[in-house]
């Protein structure tokens, strides 16, 4: 894309486009760090990531302050547009991520791991992976521009879904096995739960990168496989 | 609702609405210079189409060919066809006088004769049609409520028009335009010359007025061109470059010369 003819119009831009880049990042390391801190029972590190959350509100102010005066000062018109409105929408979706990973740090000190089996975290474990690469890889094809690797990432969200499903079914089996497990389990349901939310916001995230990239939307049906609404069927 | 998006030429199909005007393979010179490039593009019936793009790409030159107003000056001529209603008013047997009481234009300077607000529309109407005073005078106010300027002259219709404010003189202009019962409005850049909220009151009469008008504005504000189209022409170096809806162009253009110009990349 070339440059303005109005350099700060270029200056401009670039601010909003890098703090999407710091929210992007702050979100990453706030879903790592809750993950890490809800298996390990760290409850400093769980701390870290609730103060992390009153930054990522703060950068989400300041976009949106940005965004608003660029609007009010250059009327930015085509791709110009999309960057700016669409930055403010994927502002929103990251703030809600940093709001996740801050329920799920909340809730450290109240599950208490070792109550918890060991197969259970490896699966809270591998789902909290699946969504922290969908964050991690929605900036980076962003800032590369590569539209045709966010629609993928935007269908790779299905893979969330199924695994959400499967710990879903794991935790009720826990619970059915061990009534000294419901507290823990339920806590982790929770969890696992804001995880899935996560990687939906992550998909919002990729849907508006998408439109801003391409100028196009992408279709709005996305299969979903959250099957947990839907009753088992009859032993 | 059929889809008005174009073919690769980057033409709009406004084939899902009638057609005012339809310019086919039009070419325009002054003397030896080519300065439009076989334009085709259709404008539809009472409807809003902006045409956009740096100084001397030809949009005002477009325009001014659709009254044939280029005829006024030597070593200007055109090919191809400009269809009025089906009728190619670039033929040698179209009556000019005729053509410009169907095609009005208003300019970027508000132009208003040197005689009062009431002579200033009377004197185009009484060009073309005899009536009697008190058909006159419902005409003139009939015609400067249209320009929305009748509640501010009706006290004073004896003034001269050169007494009124910038932006008054054009909605007397304009006033003067719809007096004679044109088909077809040309705006050559009707506001760049005036204040905010004059620009605001000539936007809204534009707004208006395309519910009986088919309507042509030139202009370098692109911010007006998108409030007040409903499709956009831009044009470069006498070439149409892309024809389509307006919310289309100022929000995902096709072609890179659109982005470039509409976003301020350009040159």
């Amino acid at each position: 894309m070339g440059e303005h003819t109005v350099a700060s119009f270029d200056e401009d831009l670039g601010q909003i486009s890098r703090l999407i880049s710091d929210m992007g990042d702050l979100a990453g390391s706030m879903v790592s760090g809750a993950t890490k801190a809800l298996l390990t029972s760290d409850n400093a590190l769980a701390q870290r990531v609730v103060s992390d959350d009153a930054i990522m509100d703060a950068r989400q102010r300041e976009l949106d302050d940005r965004a608003i005066t660029l609007i009010a000062k250059r009327q930015p018109m085509a791709d110009d547009l999309r960057h700016v409105v669409g930055s403010i929408r994927m502002a929103g979706d990251l703030e809600r991520i940093g709001d996740l990973a801050k329920n799920i740090a909340k809730r450290v000190g109240s599950v208490g791991i070792s109550a918890t089996p060991r197969d259970l975290s490896h699966s809270i474990d591998s789902m909290a992976q699946l969504v922290l690469i969908q964050v991690q890889g929605v900036i980076e094809e962003y800032a590369a521009r590569d539209a045709q690797a966010l629609a993928k990432l935007r269908a790779d969200d299905e893979r969330i879904d199924v695994k959400y499903t499967s710990v879903f079914r794991e935790l009720l089996t826990y619970m059915m096995e061990d009534p000294r497990n419901i507290t823990a389990c339920t806590h982790l349901l929770f969890c696992a739960k804001n995880l899935e939310r996560i990687g939906d916001h992550v998909t919002n995230i990729a849907e508006n990168a998408y439109y801003v990239l391409t100028g196009t939307q992408l279709p709005a049906n996305r299969p979903k496989l959250d099957e947990t609404a839907i009753p088992a069927p009859a032993a | 609702m059929k889809p008005m998006l174009s073919t690769e030429l980057n033409v709009a199909d406004t084939t899902a609405e009638k057609a005012k005007i339809e310019v086919k393979n039009l070419n325009f010179y002054y003397g030896q210079s080519k300065a439009l490039k076989d334009i085709s593009l259709s404008l539809p019936e009472r409807s809003v189409t902006a045409f956009i793009g740096p100084s001397g790409c030809g949009k005002s030159t477009l325009l001014r060919v659709f009254n044939r107003i280029y005829e006024l000056y030597p070593k200007q001529s055109a090919d191809g066809q400009v269809l009025l209603d089906g009728k190619n008013i670039l033929d040698r047997s179209q009556d000019l006088n005729l053509l410009r009481t169907k095609i009005g234009m208003v300019f970027q300077k508000p132009t208003p004769f040197p005689m009062s607000i009431y002579e200033n529309i009377a004197f185009g109407i009484r060009l073309y049609e005899r009536i009697g005073k008190s058909e006159m005078d419902g005409r003139v106010e009939q015609a400067l409520r249209r320009a929305a300027l009748w509640t501010e002259v009706k006290d004073k219709l004896n003034a001269n028009g050169l007494s009124l404010s910038g932006g008054q003189q054009q909605r007397l202009c304009i006033a003067r335009t719809v007096a004679v019962k044109p088909e077809v409005i040309l705006l050559d850049e009707p506001a760049s010359a005036l204040d905010p909220l004059s620009t605001a009151k000539i936007e809204e009469l534009i707004d208006e007025l395309q519910a009986d008008y088919t309507i042509v504005i030139v202009t370098h504000n692109m911010q007006q061109a998108a409030r007040v189209s409903k499709q956009t022409a831009f044009m470069y170096l006498g070439e149409l470059v892309e024809f389509d809806r307006t919310e289309k162009i100022f929000t995902s253009p096709r072609e890179k010369r659109t982005q470039d110009y509409i976003t301020g990349r350009f040159g």
